[in-house]
């Protein structure tokens, strides 16, 4: 359950943006979680959900979660290919072992709405 | 009272001037983490100290690792440890008993250690070694295979152990353990015999999803493949 560490250290980020921008509730907050982070996004709202009645500045708050998808790009054919597979064998293009991993692993805060 | 603003001010037909405004942060989840994670790098960097975060199941021989690598080494290198667990420090204690300078952790139910921990725990560390200085520093994380694998500690090398009882399908099914190690140490060997343990398979599984992964097959009980992890270490300590 790092998910729990994760949305505490969420919240003590968005009360400094919330301090900072002189804002008097966050409403919103948009995260990118990519599909191969690790993250369990219903895990993290579940403790975010939690954790924030502790705080009135974030008690209204809510998560969009955009998930961003597994993507790879062939070093060889430089084409680019979506995945489900992590442990890749090789590009569907071209057969090359020699890829790089673009997208998925992404654990992103992009935005948060603030009233102020 | 106003139950939009909790305000006590003005009689309803007012206006609430609630401006919405969206600000864009684009910055990770775990920046404070990582943070300090960077920070206690530096703070290693300027000591000469190379650290190393070992993580793992529960009972995967981390500790056992431990005793065996500080006798390996303990001439001419200086040594200290960090103790990771939930509640006890009875492996700090295995550890001070070999003569070396340790430190518990203890996360109080937490299934990680954190950057902020590890640096106060270094700070402590610090303290017992009346000035001497430190070649290197082990941190042995919760044994988790899961969430240590988030937490940048501020380590230079990332080993992950996967002993032969828990099966070759671990790669697989903690991807993130091994994407985020350096060095994958395939512990227990000596138990090969009594397993249906694929030696090939983990490996290659292991190296599909992390291709520069160092991988080391080893017993602590025999002593079996001690020589590679040791030179290894070594090479890393003394650059």
């Amino acid at each position: 359950m790092h998910e729990v560490s994760i949305a505490l250290g969420m919240i003590d980020e968005l009360m400094r943006i919330a301090r900072d921008n002189n804002a008097k509730k966050v409403t919103g907050v948009k995260l990118k979680i990519g599909k191969m982070s690790g993250i369990v996004t219903d895990s993290l709202m579940f403790a975010f959900d939690a954790v924030k009645l502790e705080h009135p500045m974030l008690s209204s708050a809510t998560i969009l979660i955009e998930e961003v998808p597994l993507m790879y790009g062939c070093e060889k054919c430089n084409k680019t290919f979506e995945t489900e597979n992590l442990p890749f064998q090789s590009c569907p293009f071209c057969g090359s072992y020699s890829l790089k991993l673009l997208s998925g692993e992404e654990m992103h805060i992009e935005n948060v709405e603030v009233d102020v | 009272m106003c139950d939009v603003c909790g305000c006590h001010e003005h009689e309803h037909g007012h206006t609430h001037s609630h401006e919405t405004r969206t600000i864009d942060v684009n910055q990770s989840l775990l920046k404070a983490n990582e943070d300090a994670a960077v920070s206690n790098r530096k703070h290693f960097d300027e000591d000469g100290i190379f650290a190393i975060n070992i993580i793992s199941s529960p009972g995967s021989g981390k500790t056992t690792l431990l005793e065996k690598t500080i006798d390996a080494l303990k001439n001419g290198i200086n040594i200290g440890v960090l103790e990771g667990d939930i509640e006890t420090d009875l492996d700090a204690e295995r550890i001070r008993k070999k003569g070396v300078p340790a430190v518990q952790l203890t996360t109080g139910g937490a299934c990680h250690l954190d950057s902020i921990l590890v640096h106060k725990g270094f700070h402590s560390l610090e303290h017992s070694l009346n000035g001497k200085r430190l070649d290197v520093l082990f941190i042995e994380n919760v044994g988790n295979l899961v969430c240590p694998s988030f937490f940048d500690l501020g380590e230079h090398l990332r080993v992950v152990l996967i002993s032969v009882p828990e099966g070759h399908d671990k790669p697989l099914k903690y991807p993130k353990a091994i994407r985020t190690s350096h060095v994958l140490i395939i512990s227990k060997t000596d138990l090969v015999p009594h397993f249906d343990f694929d030696m090939e398979k983990i490996k290659k599984d292991a190296l599909s999803l992390n291709p520069s992964l160092k991988i080391i097959e080893l017993s602590s009980k025999t002593g079996e493949g001690m020589d590679e992890w040791i030179e290894y270490i070594e090479r890393l300590i003394h650059r």
